[in-house]
């Protein structure tokens, strides 16, 4: 383990990896520090959509570079990430959601994205399992570029690739302090090692709270527990993710035939808890087959639990912050950190190899919740 | 192939239940799976790989693999090795990707069962466990995945060493006999619940009692239940070891387990010249089972340069004029759609294939019988401390004097907590059975469970427990770390 580095990253998700590659081909030196295995947190966890249908301007934006980065990513990494665009189909219910969505659309399409608002008749065009009058929908929106891709092969593959490039990524290796001089990082310890660094990438997913106290910042990150199901591999029946704001519910058919998808349980509240639940099982089934009649009785598989680190307003934390030179925040994705990793990757790359900062990064930083307006996400699932 | 002639067991005719395999009428017997009814009518290609399209058979037996997935009464994913044959059922092979099924399904809501203690598997260790727990006075759900209950031992024609008091000199296949009996009035006095053909799916968050989903299936279909409990002890057994060379998916190719459940459960011949890979017990008796139920053993390999079973097993064998070759292995098997052959090759003193060394000989079944893994997922799911101890065959639950892991309430007996022996197995399952009544205050018997510990001790202190034992001193070691306070 180097004991001197530029950048040391803490997280080894998809975001904390894209970084390290993209940060070792502009030459610098890197170290990845992950306290278990690589994608062990809520990357390996998450349910693989890549959307670019969103609410804000930043957010779609964000999206939409991510996924033309996506589209030659394999390519880039010399691995397949199974990256594929069955679009995704968006339930709307009612007159007050349809108002919020030609707003949305409207923007999104400003942004060059292409974008159908569909007529109820429409929607079993993109996914003929689907129960209009089940689903309680009034029309859809659908966008066809969006997709899902392998969130472990991504990771992998940009650790690979990072590694080629020379950077080094430790796994089993829990960061235990990050030491300061003068409000500038110094140093950050681990229970291996100590490496001597100027600047430290704070990825670390939930526990990116805890590690933003080692400086004594506050980082207004709350862990909630998710849930996702797999059921048992079918016969290809649709390719879009179907995913609805009120119900909260989102499903999509993999590429080896299983059924993802996931809810979130009313009774949910903030915590560190990892155990799945019951009521899971239950309401997931109960909207899934209301959705879709035709899966029911078919056998769930696996189900696990994984975390957002779930922001105000539901949009990440990017760059550095004011009261420590050289501590950049990657983290407080809420959800979407999958998703836009590329392009997260590329600005916090910019700024640190060459110092370029970004309307986005303005935007993200920790600052604006100091402030009191601030614009929420409100395209939010699971 | 039926076997009708047999010197311990008796498979007399039994009644004859037709189905149909791929519209065609194929007649089975009352007391078949599906797999097994198929396999006596010759059917060896069970379903084929999605990726490869190579053919599969039956492999494991015991519901762990894929390779017997089959549409039954238009409901597709059907273990068919765990399934119980039914008259006039429909049978159809998944070519690809299964399509979605067709059938009428009860439709029923989920049922809570509200217990005492849930067991796990109703192998040795599971049914002396809910037996000890229920004498107590504290209440049983037992839960198998299997129509019969009885685990391995059903299968287990040969006569049981140890000691005395956990039945030296009785067959396998008569203990369970004897366990079942016990359990059955126990079930009969309410005081038990037995649940088969089912399976525990998961534990999941509760506020004071453990909560466990489980499914029970009939008809192919499945009923969900709602289970709470305040305590839980695992005895799900293990999962056979599989070796790497090409051909090993080929139907032909068993595990040493699914050979014993089909000639010594169903009365199937697995095949008539067999070659046996493994010189440990399991590898020595199942070849001599074979021999027992007319098979031809070919040859047995082993890996390594000594036999690891018993004198006893392998004397015998020999005396039938069995070859056991040792630092020898396979290298790969022949043939297209099923077993023709297997090249065998010599390893040196590192394990390592020696060049030119390479023999080549006719058979129709190649038998694994390269060890155990315990079964911890649903441990490992709960939360339960697990640690690699390789004399224990892989990952497995530190736990203490009383079968508690690390998390209280959990417990565990046999193969899962350590591969041993059925005996051994039994002994847990008591210990297990009366801690877990001392804790939940159904008994204070504290000097019964002091004598289970002895009799454990001195049932290890042979020659032959001496790899357990190692197993269990680590584990005792470990367990001082993360055990939970009783």
């Amino acid at each position: 383990m180097k004991s001197k580095a530029d950048v040391v990253i803490i997280g080894g998700g998809v975001n904390g990896c894209s970084l390290a590659y993209r940060l070792a081909k502009k030459g610098l030196d890197v170290v990845v520090v992950e306290k278990k295995y690589l994608s062990s947190g809520a990357t390996g966890a998450c349910g693989a959509g890549i959307r670019q249908q969103w609410s804000t301007r930043e957010n779609a934006s964000l999206a939409i570079q991510s996924v033309k980065i996506f589209e030659q990513l394999s390519k880039e990494l010399g691995q397949d990430i199974e990256f594929r665009q069955g679009g995704y189909l968006i339930a709307v219910h009612d007159e007050k959601e349809m108002k919020q969505v030609e707003k949305n659309v409207a923007m999104q399409r400003s942004l060059g994205l292409k974008v159908a608002i569909l007529k109820p008749e429409e929607i079993t065009d993109v996914v003929p399992i689907l129960d209009v009058k089940g689903m309680r929908a009034i029309g859809a929106t659908f966008c066809p570029t969006d997709g899902h891709a392998n969130p472990f092969k991504t990771t992998f593959a940009y650790a690979d690739a990072a590694r080629r490039l020379g950077a080094e990524i430790n796994t089993h290796t829990t960061v235990t302090d990050v030491k300061t001089t003068q409000k500038a990082i110094r140093a950050v310890v681990t229970d291996q090692k100590t490496i001597q660094t100027s600047v430290v990438v704070n990825a670390a997913g939930i526990y990116s709270k805890s590690i933003a106290e080692m400086v004594k910042i506050k980082l207004p990150l709350c862990p909630f527990r998710k849930e996702i199901m797999a059921t048992e591999r079918l016969q290809p029946l649709f390719e879009a993710m179907v995913i609805s704001f009120r119900d909260g519910i989102y499903f999509s058919q993999q590429k080896e035939g299983q059924i993802v998808g996931g809810i979130p349980i009313s009774e949910e509240k903030v915590g560190y808890k990892t155990m799945p639940t019951f009521a899971f099982l239950q309401y997931m089934a109960q909207t899934l087959t209301r959705y879709a009649p035709i899966l029911k009785h078919i056998n769930l598989l696996r189900h696990w639990t994984g975390f957002y680190d779930v922001t105000p307003d539901a949009r990440p934390i990017l760059g550095e912050v004011k009261e420590v030179k050289g501590f950049l925040q990657c983290n407080g994705f809420s959800g979407h950190g999958f998703m836009i990793s590329p392009m997260v990757s590329k600005l916090l790359t910019d700024l640190i190899a060459d110092g370029k900062t970004s309307e986005e990064l303005e935007n993200l930083s920790l600052e604006r919740f100091k402030s009191k307006k601030i614009e929420k996400e409100l395209s939010v699932v699971g | 192939m039926r076997i009708r002639a047999h010197p311990i067991i008796d498979f007399k005719k039994r009644k004859e239940l037709p189905f149909y395999f791929q519209k065609k009428k194929i007649v089975g017997e009352e007391g078949d799976t599906i797999a097994s009814a198929l396999h006596a009518a010759g059917v060896r290609t069970l379903t084929t790989s999605l990726k490869y399209k190579s053919p599969r058979g039956f492999f494991c037996g015991i519901g762990k693999c894929s390779s017997c997935l089959m549409r039954v009464n238009g409901v597709p994913n059907v273990r068919t090795c765990i399934a119980p044959l039914k008259e006039g059922i429909q049978v159809e092979m998944q070519e690809k990707l299964a399509e979605l099924p067709n059938a009428e399904f009860f439709g029923e809501p989920k049922k809570t069962i509200d217990v005492d203690v849930l067991i796990v598997g109703a192998g040795p260790a599971g049914l002396c466990a809910a037996i000890e727990c229920a004498k107590q006075g504290v209440s049983v759900l037992i839960v198998d995945e299997n129509q019969r209950v009885g685990g391995q031992l059903i299968k287990q024609t040969h006569k049981f060493f140890g000691s005395k008091q956990e039945r030296a000199g009785t067959r396998g296949i008569d203990i369970a006999k004897e366990l079942e009996d016990d359990l059955r009035k126990l079930e009969s006095e309410k005081k038990i619940t037995v649940m088969t053909d089912a399976t525990v799916i998961g534990c999941y968050e509760s506020d004071k009692k453990y909560r466990f989903g489980a499914v029970e299936r009939c008809d192919y279909k499945s009923i969900l239940y709602d289970v709470r409990c305040n305590a839980v002890i695992l005895a799900c057994g293990a999962m056979e070891n599989m070796l790497l060379f090409p051909g090993n998916d080929l139907p032909g190719v068993y595990g040493a387990g699914a050979v014993q459940t089909l000639m010594n459960v169903y009365g199937v011949m697995p095949g008539k010249r067999v070659l046996m890979v493994g010189a440990g017990n399991v590898g020595l008796i199942v070849s001599y089972q074979l021999l027992q139920a007319g098979s031809v053993v070919n040859r047995i390999v082993e890996a390594a340069p000594s036999i690891g079973g018993y004198n006893v097993h392998a004397a015998k064998l020999r005396r039938c004029g069995v070859l056991i070759q040792t630092s020898h292995s396979i290298k790969e098997v022949c043939g297209e759609k099923k077993v023709e052959g297997a090249v065998l090759i010599r390893l040196d003193v590192n394990w390592k294939p020696i060049k030119d060394s390479e023999e080549y000989i006719k058979c129709d079944t190649i038998c694994l019988a390269v060890g155990l893994t315990p079964s911890t997922r649903l441990l490992s799911q709960i939360g339960v401390h697990l640690d690699y101890i390789p004399e224990a065959g892989g990952y497995v639950a530190p736990h203490d004097e009383s079968m508690q892991t690390s998390v209280k309430g959990v417990y565990v007996a046999g193969d899962a907590s350590g591969i041993e022996e059925a005996s051994t197995a039994m002994i847990e399952g008591k210990i297990a059975g009366l801690a877990a009544a001392i804790q939940l205050g159904g008994s204070r018997n504290k000097k019964l469970l002091v004598q289970y510990r002895e009799e454990l001790v001195q049932l290890r202190a042979g020659p032959f427990g001496e790899k357990p034992r190692i197993a269990k001193e680590k584990i005792a070691k470990l367990a001082e770390v993360h055990h939970a306070s009783v």
